[in-house]
């Protein structure tokens, strides 16, 4: 462990940091929530750039302050916070520059990320992969993982590499890639899947219980789909909705 | 009956892994339902059971989301929970597995969802006391161990969740002379209980997509899937 500090970090250094940054919700918790976990990833820079005694110290402390973003796009404040640090372990900024970027950021950046990733990307690719599941069967769990994550990982990494070499201009960059509108289309996607599907199955059961009824099966499956959205909509509980279709079917699948 | 414990401790490795996978490390999305499911069912020789249930509960927990300080419901332990259990209740059966065996394996077992929430919240006092003594060592100028504290953060949902899933391995081993007593009638309406629950799931999917049209999509989208399956199915009828 080095105890001299480093003019500029190194690309181990750098490796080190964002790999910890994975870990960032590791210790998740109501008061501080990401603190502990930005914390343990920029630790190796910060050792890097400040010898050991107060001031490592001091630059630990100032990163255990409440912390909480998207855990993806968090990716960019480590990497302008390694930016600034270096800027302050130089003598060229003062250390409230960092604690204020960090302040600035994490709001904004957490929405954008949620909008984006939680509930954009992750329904588009969860019901594309669930509407595959009939064509491709098992081969829809590793198309949606590679699907999700090619952008997923190449977005994180992108993101620490802007927030590392542009510190506080990374928010132009950031806005340049429109995420909100790539957004709004990946929901849309979501919702035409998830109809697609849920035809798919009304369909398939009315043919594969066959008959004279197989016609009546399939749009009073697909009826049951309709009705459901529209008692979601009104806030009846999904659970409510979930357990009175299986009531309905069980009792039509044991007189029909 | 017999139970086969090397499936219990594999559901519950497997149920801990993505517990872990979810909350504290990568977040790549391995601890989807479809994802987490579909694996427990290979893991357990039952692969049909995982992806079916992986797709009906990826489905129905579509539009949760982790946002700020709100926990959402946890979709992991309901996939995992449900899939062990409906796997090794197939294994009981000695026969392959059937929509019944996967409805009651949902109907019983998705609520597990509501649980994972309610753990995931008391787990937090853990973290709470971990960011305290992070602290206190930052101050008195211990960073090593100040720092250590994220990681001990993680193994509580390892542990916690892995044995949940693990028991409910077990219990999927004892609900089968429960099935085998049910009469056919209903074991029938069980299997018509499938598309009915996974069709239910599929709406709340559009519902949950967030899309701001959505009953307009996912009209555009039943449409298109509707005439396609009619014209093939006509098709072959030729």
């Amino acid at each position: 462990m080095s105890t001299t500090p480093q003019a500029a970090l190194s690309f181990g250094v750098l490796l080190r940091v964002f790999l910890r940054s994975l870990f960032l919700q590791a210790s998740w918790n109501p008061k501080g929530m990401q603190n502990l976990g930005l914390a343990y990833a920029v630790y190796p820079a910060l050792m890097a750039l400040y010898p050991r005694g107060p001031a490592r110290e001091e630059a630990v402390r100032r990163h255990l302050v409440f912390f909480n973003t998207h855990p993806y796009v968090a990716a960019a404040i480590v990497g302008g916070v390694i930016n600034h640090e270096e800027r302050i372990a130089r003598g060229e900024e003062t250390p409230d520059k960092v604690v204020a970027f960090k302040a600035a950021l994490m709001g904004p950046l957490a929405a954008l990320g949620d909008g984006f990733f939680w509930l954009s990307l992750k329904p588009a690719t969860g019901a594309v992969s669930a509407a595959l599941v009939p064509l491709l069967g098992v081969w829809a769990v590793p198309l949606f993982l590679v699907l999700y994550n090619l952008v997923h990982l190449l977005l994180r990494v992108r993101l620490y590499w802007l927030g590392l070499t542009l510190g506080d201009r990374l928010v132009e960059a950031v806005a340049r890639a429109n995420l909100p509108a790539r957004g709004a289309r990946l929901r849309a996607v979501a919702a035409a899947s998830a109809g697609g599907v849920a035809a798919w199955l009304a369909v398939s059961f009315g043919a594969n219980a066959g008959g004279l009824y197989a016609p009546l099966l399939a749009a009073g499956c697909l009826a049951l789909g309709v009705a459901s959205y529209v008692l979601v909509s009104r806030r009846v509980p999904n659970y409510v909705v979930l357990y009175v279709a299986a009531g309905l079917a069980c009792v039509a699948g044991a007189f029909l | 009956m017999s139970v086969v414990w090397t499936h219990v401790a594999l559901a519950g490795l497997w149920g801990g892994l993505v517990a872990l996978e979810r909350k504290a490390f990568l977040q790549a999305m391995l601890s989807r339902p479809l994802v987490a499911a579909t694996v427990m069912g290979a893991l357990l020789d039952d692969v049909a059971s995982g992806l079916a249930i992986g797709m009906l509960l990826e489905l129905f927990f579509l539009g949760t989301a982790n946002l700020g300080a709100a926990l959402p419901e946890n979709d992991t332990l309901a996939a995992t929970g449900a899939s062990a259990a409906a796997a090794t209740l197939s294994a009981a059966t000695g026969a392959s597995s059937t929509p019944a065996i996967w409805s009651l394996a949902v109907l019983l077992f998705i609520g597990l969802g509501r649980v994972g929430r309610r753990g995931d919240r008391l787990l937090e006092g853990y973290t709470a006391r971990l960011a305290r003594v992070a602290l206190a060592s930052a101050e008195a100028g211990n960073l090593t161990r100040a720092m250590r504290q994220n990681l001990w953060g993680m193994w509580p949902h390892f542990a916690v969740y892995g044995a949940l899933t693990a028991l409910c391995a077990l219990l999927g081993f004892f609900i089968e002379p429960l099935l085998q007593a049910l009469p056919p009638v209903v074991v029938r309406g069980l299997a018509w209980a499938w598309p009915a629950m996974a069709s239910v799931a599929a709406a709340i999917a559009a519902q949950g997509s967030h899309a701001r049209r959505a009953p307009l999509y996912a009209g555009l989208g039943a449409a298109v899937v509707t005439v396609s399956v009619v014209c093939v199915l006509l098709l072959e009828d030729r």
